[in-house]
């Protein structure tokens, strides 16, 4: 009881601490169908293939083609939870430092994580990976600005399996050669 | 007419069940006893109307449905279909005493919409009997699976009916949130290859891409007054905290860490975001002022918090703005609440499936979330008070990362 005093004390503190300002929710009068529970109205509002507007800022590369075939074998793993690379695979980012080091080519950069774990989370864990994996390709000697980085979280898994050794193959960098 | 003492009552609900982490369910006394006697008119729309108001009483949480003859409320009224349109009339009367409990009122939509008249019949008589906001017209977008691991950004009704594709790029979009006048989303899409933050305005369908630089770009959200845009980029280096105009430019970098930080989410007062950091080890829940400074670090353990999420509590709400984060425990994830005094946090959605992402309704009461058994995820809405938990429709797809709007 004097636990739940304290809880709600501190609750009350939240509320006069974070003062509530009214937002004016406005009721959406958005179009819509009739529908059914479970299937999903693919009517969009303005057609589907409305143009893009940008707001401005400074954009990342825009690639052709990522051709992932060189570095096949290269894929680089991680531990649970870790954006380390490990001392053992090293030696794979030597092979692509090597291999890229006589081309002027753009290597992409694509960090995994395996399907434990929150969404943003993982998506902020696939990017630390491929970030650490730069940052040695850059000690390496490659221009830093030749490689880009793409974080997919845990989506697109290499193994579909829910069990560790699936969970081992997912949590890893995979490297591409970009076509611009 | 909600008395103060029942407010006092609420709060200290949600912290004894809070800490006690066992499934207290409030006593019947505290929910309302209304009867739904129906609608007169076509047997099969008004069998329909009926079914959508009493599930839309009992999800308000105010409500249970009783029998004309034990019942503290009687619903009466009618539905008819003139042309293109329905009308819906209604009254809720107070079996005691005779008195309107809700006056005679009408409504008049489109008659295939007419779940839609329902749900703001259901708020009305929320309003009119406790004093308080309903959720039964609010919406829920949230990521819609298709063929080939792609995915896309849909929205649907509060109770989980009538979903509505709203992305059609056959990519991987994601993280949808509400700008505060329900008019527009902001996700995350992989379009144009690398994750970029997009925005949608839901009623004509234009999009505009917000951010796109090198690396990184997601886990935006709208401030309360809508005119920033909180997210994580990775533009220079790892991961960190950054806030931009939401019409644009205006980019100021919030955190410097050798971590990466993300889901950033605003406090009620606009002034503060509370976010994920893993820069002294594991995943923990920070909290920063909108204008940069020294981070706050709200949470120690467990191990592993993220996906904080704090309820906007409408105007004259008794209600205080409450944290949720999702947590591991035992390999399991589970929602609990944050406790701003002991720092703790006290489970709140915790089973033997992975519940997880955790977004608050505009009650300020009611959470959407997904409860994850044998990998297949399923939403859920679950009412911070009563602690009950209701599963929504399947979704054709598969549905997760739901956000509640407005």
């Amino acid at each position: 009881m004097r636990r739940s005093q304290s809880l709600f004390l501190s609750i009350v503190f939240i509320t006069s601490t974070f003062l509530i300002t009214g937002c004016g929710h406005k009721k959406p009068a958005e179009p819509q169908p009739g529908g059914q529970a479970g299937s999903v109205s693919s009517v969009p509002p303005g057609g589907e293939n409305l143009g893009i507007s940008e707001a401005g800022g400074e954009h990342g590369p825009d690639f052709g083609k990522v051709d992932k075939s060189q570095f096949q074998a290269d894929t680089v793993y991680f531990a649970y939870d870790s954006a380390k690379v490990r001392p053992g695979e090293m030696s794979k980012l030597e092979q692509i430092a090597t291999a890229l080091r006589s081309s002027n080519s753009k290597l992409v950069v694509e960090g995994y994580a395996d399907e434990r774990g929150t969404a943003e989370y993982n998506r902020a864990l696939g990017e630390r990976r491929a970030q650490s994996c730069r940052e040695e390709l850059v000690r390496l000697g490659i221009p830093a600005g030749n490689i880009s980085t793409i974080s997919y979280g845990k989506e697109r898994p290499a193994d579909s399996g829910h069990n560790e050794e699936a969970w081992a193959k997912n949590r890893r960098c995979e490297f591409g050669i970009a076509s611009q | 007419m909600k008395s103060f003492w029942f407010s006092v009552f609420s709060l200290w609900l949600v912290a004894s069940v809070a800490q006690a982490q066992v499934n207290v369910v409030v006593p019947g006394a505290q929910k309302r006893s209304i009867a739904v006697t129906g609608f007169a008119g076509d047997p099969n729309l008004s069998a329909q109307v009926a079914d959508v108001l009493k599930n839309d009483l009992r999800l308000s949480g105010y409500f249970t449905i009783a029998p004309s003859s034990q019942a503290e409320f009687v619903q009466e009224g009618s539905v008819r279909i003139e042309g293109k349109n329905g009308v819906i009339e209604c009254t809720v009367i107070v079996q005691a005493t005779k008195q309107y409990a809700l006056k005679p009122r009408s409504y008049t939509g489109s008659a295939a919409d007419i779940r839609r008249l329902v749900h703001k019949l259901a708020d009305d008589i929320v309003a009119a009997i406790t004093g308080e906001k309903g959720i039964a017209e609010s919406q829920i977008a949230f990521v819609l699976g298709r063929t080939g691991g792609m995915k896309e950004i849909a929205v649907m009704d509060y109770d989980g009916h009538n979903a509505r594709q709203r992305t059609f790029d056959k990519s991987l979009s994601m993280h949808p949130r509400w700008s505060p006048d329900g008019r527009r989303l902001v996700y995350t899409s992989y379009l144009n290859r690398f994750p970029d933050v997009f925005e949608v305005d839901l009623f004509t369908g234009a999009r505009r891409r917000l951010a796109s630089w090198p690396g990184l770009n997601s886990g935006a959200a709208f401030s309360p007054d809508g005119q920033l845009v909180a997210l994580t980029l990775s533009k220079d280096g790892n991961p960190e905290l950054y806030v931009m105009n939401a019409s644009g430019g205006g980019l100021r970098r919030l955190t410097y860490t050798r971590g990466g930080e993300s889901s950033p989410c605003w406090t009620v007062d606009g002034r503060n975001i509370t976010y994920v950091s893993d820069d002294r080890g594991t995943p923990q829940i920070y909290m920063i002022s909108r204008d940069g400074g020294e981070p706050t670090q709200l949470t120690v353990s467990p191990s592993y918090n993220t996906e904080p999420a704090w309820s906007h509590p409408p105007p004259g709400s008794k209600l205080p703005s409450m944290l949720a984060v999702t947590s591991r425990v035992g390999g399991r994830f589970q929602i609990g609440l944050w406790d701003s005094n002991t720092h703790a946090i006290t489970p709140l959605v915790a089973d033997d499936a992975d519940n997880a992402e955790p977004s608050w309704g505009p009650d300020g009461r009611h959470l959407v979330f997904t409860k994850t058994r044998a990998w297949r995820p399923r939403l859920y809405l679950l009412d911070v008070l009563t602690q009950e938990q209701v599963e929504l429709p399947a979704i054709e797809g598969g549905a997760s990362e739901p956000a509640w709007g407005p």
